[in-house]
């Protein structure tokens, strides 16, 4: 790093790739503008100036460093997680740190890059970065404090928010050091990669339970989420569900009783053109305005609409579910997506039996707290966004594609999300809000209603997979793994969220075929087993029915549920304890060796040891092979590195439960899981983001099921979707394992291995073996009267 | 036209009367701790108190609860120092925190009722409330920890 002669305020961008992700921008140091002088009380008050080291923190002369959160806050508490990694590299006073949301306008892209929330993937991509540009800033820092300390660098050390000057026993605090000079640096990308961080032995800010920052503020009412969002002026509109779930439009609305509801403003019907519903991204609709949201709700009941339904699909679940078996029946439907050997060819060569079985998994919602909600106000040309988005940065873009505005005139201002995992990934409210604002010229907040916000479920697709296995009387040398599900039609909008097939570990050459990233998630596994192929069959008629999309840990939970069943099966059929066949096939060859030390990110580090390590770790914990349990209590194993293989946190879960033989009630009683996190940013946040991972887990294996009915959504409040209350909650004890080297994503990876540990401790219970979720008590029940 | 009296203060409001509460708190009071989630009281994000008894406003029509004393999130404590918001941050209870004043208007009122009470009374009088990050263990764990808290002060 240079210190640079001359005062002026410059900017340097280093970036890798086309998106700029590196950027350290200059001190907006006003020219010739006087430094406070703290030591000397006749000092002119003059506010000194911030050193804004990079534009992902802020360094004030009073002390106070605020981190910039630009991923949204919806209860994983990242902004905690990037402050503890800046406040690390920096040496700071945990104390005097803060974070902030900034808003995102069109440039934000280009200057933050894409900062997607999802995936698992914030501080997994930004861990690298921010470590970086905060130690960067640190050795400036300390040149700067050496410098007024009248000592040498190689004497002086930064904690604390001080630089201390060892050999003299002398000390700068950071305040001081930024109100006494003009910090003026350039930071070449070099450096960047050059620069000292910590060894994790070295942390005291990161690894450390500190309470996350966003909490006070949710205790007390005070959080502000989207749907509290306020304007002067506002007024409130209601959408009127279509019958169908996809593609019906307005012909004609009569609005004559509405208009006898005090408050009632004005119906718009919004009937877009086709490319624009594409993929469901949107949806012809009537919005209902009002001066308050009530007085919308009860006009929007008495306005009676005229709806084309040419042309949009009828399908209920039990036709999907069957024609998916048709997909799956034919070979020329399946998209390869992961193949390992040649399974196939195997099959010929040895001599084997081969084991098939079929598993199903039903639609799961989100059904975050908060329904979906957005506020546009269009003001001196301007159109300003209130809403909570899990991709922040391409509103502007894609809200001026349907808005005719320039991107530059979109500001999107973020808020809280009151719970997403996945939801508010979806464009639609914060695109018929600014259609309606521009429409009315009023500030317009379009709210869901629980029973709008799951007529527009975008929920997890229902899958039929087919599992197949090559045994030899001791072992398992192949398994094919085909799955019929929906995409979830991104592909187009995100080009670079797809892959072609990835064959021995490397993406096939010139194939036509481009996975969706997420969509055959988990069925990728770490296992080594040498012939493994996995494909997706493409069931085109769901994509045209409802869209479905991506429910936390995504494919994970389809994928995971089915293979680790199976495995379960095949370790039945050879004879073999499940423990033991996993870790006969965790030894991390080949493929499954993880990315390579100090290839950064290396998160996959270790690959399938670190699953076997997890494995072992659990099955301690919980006793696993102990004789002593009560008629009808076994348990169960499962594994998984999720979120993807580029990004794991390798997870073992162990769950114990009791069923009555009676009467087929299923208890799950504890669920042990392990999760290696290589390192562990905030372990009680992590806690808390397993422990609820794991009840979504049970939630979803028990309880959750959404289901259409002539192409609509069948359950539309919680009356009739069920899932996990405070009741029935199984013990949960959670361990966390670090190796050190790079931190995965915690948020969503463990909802996946709960449902199968489940099903795996029932069949050991009973003999009876469920493949199909949510696990149904009566289908148990059945099983359990055949055996008797 | 009602007359309302909400953490000690009293406002008038034009609302109809066959308005739901919550809306009147949201919209009208801009007192937006109190949250929307289902419209039919089945999820408790609404939750408030109704002369010390927590209620789905949801569900309450503005003119049934003129001249009762409402509580809502804001006015739990003057300091958001109850002893269950203590416990809250303490345990570290919320996620994305959307169901959370719900979650402790409902602990509130049954602490004030039972300020020991056993898991299946916690169970019973907290099942109505939903959670959607699953924050249940430490919502259960931190009403045992506020009830302790009270235990000791009344002492």
């Amino acid at each position: 790093m240079d210190k640079m002669k001359t005062n002026r305020r410059s900017f340097l961008i280093s970036s890798a790739a086309g998106i700029s992700t590196l950027v350290f921008a200059q001190t907006a140091v006003a020219q010739g503008k006087k430094a406070v002088d703290l030591l000397n009380p006749s000092s002119p008050l003059v506010l000194p100036p911030n050193f804004a080291p990079s534009v992902w923190f802020t360094m004030e002369s009073n002390g106070r460093t605020t981190v910039h959160i630009f991923r949204n806050e919806m209860g994983q508490h990242v902004g905690t997680a990037f402050a503890q990694i800046v406040a690390e590299e920096l040496g700071l006073n945990w104390s005097e740190v803060t974070i902030d949301y900034p808003q995102m306008d069109n440039k934000t892209m280009s200057t933050y890059g894409l900062q997607m929330t999802g995936g698992s993937y914030s501080v997994f991509e930004e861990f690298g970065k921010l470590s970086r540009v905060a130690a960067a800033a640190r050795d400036i820092i300390l040149e700067q404090g050496a410098d007024l300390l009248g000592a040498e660098i190689a004497d002086c050390l930064v904690e604390n928010s001080m630089v201390k000057d060892t050999l003299m026993g002398e000390s700068i605090t950071f305040s001081e050091i930024l109100s006494e000079t003009v910090i003026d640096y350039e930071v070449s990308e070099e450096d960047l990669k050059n620069v000292k961080l910590k060894k994790r032995s070295e942390y005291k800010i990161l690894g450390k339970s500190l309470p996350a920052l966003d909490i006070p503020e949710k205790i007390n009412g005070s959080a502000r989420f989207a749907i509290d969002a306020h304007v002067p002026n506002m007024v409130y509109a209601k959408i009127i569900a279509p019958p169908r779930r996809m593609g019906a439009k307005v012909k004609g609305f009569d609005d004559t009783e509405a208009k006898k509801v005090p408050g009632y403003l004005q119906t718009i019907p919004f009937n877009l053109p086709d490319e624009a519903i594409f993929g469901g991204f949107i949806t012809h609709v009537p919005l209902v305005i009002a001066k308050s949201f009530p007085s919308a709700m009860r006009a929007a009941q008495s306005v009676k609409v005229d709806w084309d339904l040419e042309n949009t699909s009828d399908l209920s679940s039990k036709d999907i579910e069957e024609e998916a078996r048709n997909l799956l029946s034919d070979s020329r439907n399946a998209e390869v997506y992961w193949k390992v050997g040649d399974y196939n060819s195997c099959k010929d060569k040895n001599e084997c039996e081969e084991v098939e079985f079929e598993y199903k998994t039903s639609m799961v919602s989100h059904v975050s707290m908060e329904p979906m909600s957005a506020l546009a106000n269009f003001i001196d040309g301007t159109l300003h966004i209130y809403a909570g988005h899990q991709l922040g940065t391409t509103l502007p873009s894609t809200i001026a594609n349907y808005t005719g505005l320039k991107p530059e005139n979109i500001i999107y201002h973020p808020h809280l999300i009151g719970g997403s995992f996945g939801k508010k990934i979806e464009y639609e409210l914060t695109i018929l809000a600014s259609l309606a604002a521009l429409a009315t010229k009023k500030p317009v907040k379009v709210i869901f209603t629980r029973e709008d916000d799951m007529a527009f479920a975008h929920p997890r697709t229902p899958t039929v997979q087919k599992l197949r296995a090559l045994v030899t009387s001791k072992d398992c040398i192949g398994i094919n793994h085909d799955v019929a599900c929906a995409t979830m039609q991104i592909a187009p909008f995100f080009p670079a969220f797809t892959h072609p097939p990835i064959v021995d570990g490397k993406p096939l050459k010139d194939s036509k075929i481009k996975h969706e990233a997420y969509v055959m998630l988990g069925s990728n596994n770490w296992y080594d087993i040498e012939n493994q192929t996995a494909n997706h069959f493409r069931q085109l008629s769901v994509e045209k029915t409802i869209p479905v999309r991506a429910v936390r840990s995504v494919g994970n939970n389809y994928t995971v549920f089915a293979l680790e069943t199976f495995i379960d099966e095949i370790a039945n059929q050879i004879g073999e304890d499940p423990l033991a066949l996993r870790l006969s096939k965790l030894k991390g060859k080949g493929v499954n060796a993880g990315a390579s030390f100090g290839k950064s990110p290396s998160a996959s580090f270790g690959g399938g040891k670190r699953l076997a390590n997890v494995l072992r770790i659990a099955s301690g914990m919980a006793n696993y092979g102990s004789n002593a349990l009560e008629e009808g209590t076994s348990l169960g194993i499962s594994i998984a590195g999720a979120e993807t293989r580029y990004n794991p946190s390798f997870l073992a879960c162990i769950a114990k439960v009791h069923v009555d033989k009676k009467s087929a009630a299923i208890k799950v009683k504890k669920l042990t899981c392990v999760v290696d996190v290589g390192i562990a940013i905030n372990p009680d946040g992590i806690k808390s983001q397993v422990e609820g991972s794991l009840l979504w887990g049970l939630s979803n294996a028990l309880m959750e099921k959404m289901t259409l009915n002539q192409g609509a959504v069948v359950e539309r409040n919680f009356d009739t979707y069920k899932w996990q209350n405070i009741t029935s909650i199984p013990e949960l004890e959670i361990h966390i394992v670090e190796n050190g080297i790079y931190p995965s994503g915690v948020g969503e990876p463990a909802t996946c291995v709960v449902a199968p540990a489940i099903g795996n401790a029932i069949f050991n219970a009973t003999g009876v073996r469920l493949r199909s979720l949510p696990f149904s008590r009566e289908e148990l029940f059945e099983g359990l009267e055949k055996q008797a | 036209m009602a007359q309302l009296k909400i953490n000690g203060k009293s406002y008038f409001v034009d609302s109809a009367a066959d308005t739901p509460l919550l809306w009147v708190l949201r919209e009208d009071l801009k007192l937006t701790g109190t949250k929307f989630g289902c419209g039919g009281g089945y999820c408790g994000c609404c939750t408030v108190h109704i002369n010390g008894e927590a209620m789905r406003s949801c569900r309450i029509r503005v003119g049934d609860v003129e001249n009762a004393i409402i509580t809502t999130i804001e006015g739990l404590d003057p300091a958001s120092n109850h002893p269950v918001q203590e416990a809250w941050l303490d345990l570290q209870v919320p996620q994305c925190g959307y169901c959370q004043s719900g979650q402790i208007m409902q602990a509130a009122a049954l602490l004030a009722e039972n300020n020991n009470p056993n898991d299946e009374e916690i169970e019973i009088s907290m099942r109505g409330n939903l959670c959607r990050c699953m924050t249940y263990k430490r919502i259960k764990s931190a009403v045992k920890k506020a009830g302790k808290n009270m235990r000791e002060r009344s002492v």
